[in-house]
């Protein structure tokens, strides 16, 4: 996977590493979590530390949104399996007790 | 074999989607309770950018884009921005020389987005019209 996109970490000093841009959005949008907007700011810091020759620190505002990004996903898929648990057993629960197998009261 | 690690990639992540998009087109998210509340609502009460986005998905799947406006402004407007990425990705996976998704590298093009997503998280969360037309509903 050697192209600017798809690694992590910049295999060149020439290239701009990348600013997880789009995937903070997608974090922002859908995960429901500060963490996506914190990946937003880091991007923005990769772009414009790496504008003014900063190259080290556009690296490491790279990794910082790479962090939040991946915080944030994972975050709301465990949440999201989580609910989805959840809604199952407490259904399951409830239609155990209508059948009177098992006493839910709560 | 290196083609194959390359392209298990993009189709990995498209059939993700798709198994998505036929669980939120099948369970429309706007009338079933079985989909999980947003965290920072529940904690908060308030709103996040984010909020009303899994109904959004249903709306926009169910062909109801002026639902989907109203119930997310910030994801039917990012749309567009998001199948340009997908649609780079995809066609950077068959090229050699690579795509560069330069918008997203410009300082000015970011700071401008998160600027509307904080404006967009304030609005959303004032209880007066019009800014209650950004409140999903």
């Amino acid at each position: 996977m050697e192209n600017s996109y798809g690694s992590e970490i910049p295999h060149t000093p020439n290239v701009q590493p990348k600013n997880w841009l789009v995937e903070s959005i997608l974090a922002t949008i859908f995960c429901c979590l500060p963490f996506g907007i914190a990946g937003i700011v880091f991007a923005s810091q990769v772009n414009s530390k790496w504008v003014a020759g900063d190259h080290a620190g556009a690296l490491e505002a790279s990794r910082q949104a790479a962090k939040w990004t991946k915080i944030s996903f994972l975050v709301s898929i465990a949440g999201f399996i989580f609910a989805l648990i959840f809604v199952f057993f407490f259904g399951g629960m409830a239609f155990l007790g209508s059948l009177g197998v098992m006493g839910v009261n709560g | 074999m290196d083609k194959i690690k390359l392209l298990s990639r993009p189709i990995i992540l498209g059939i993700t989607v798709l198994f998505i998009a036929l669980l939120y087109f099948f369970i429309d998210a706007r009338y079933s309770t079985i989909f999980p509340r947003c965290p920072f609502n529940l904690v908060t009460g308030l709103l996040c950018p984010g909020c009303g986005s899994q109904r959004a998905i249903s709306a926009i799947l169910h062909g109801d884009f002026l639902h989907a406006l109203r119930l997310n402004l910030l994801l039917v407007l990012s749309l567009p921005l998001i199948v340009y990425s997908a649609l780079v990705h995809t066609l950077n996976a068959f090229r050699t020389i690579q795509l560069r998704q330069t918008i997203f590298y410009s300082p000015l093009f970011v700071k401008l987005f998160l600027a509307a997503v904080i404006l967009f998280w304030v609005l959303r969360n004032i209880p007066v019209y019009p800014f209650t037309l950004l409140a999903p509903a």
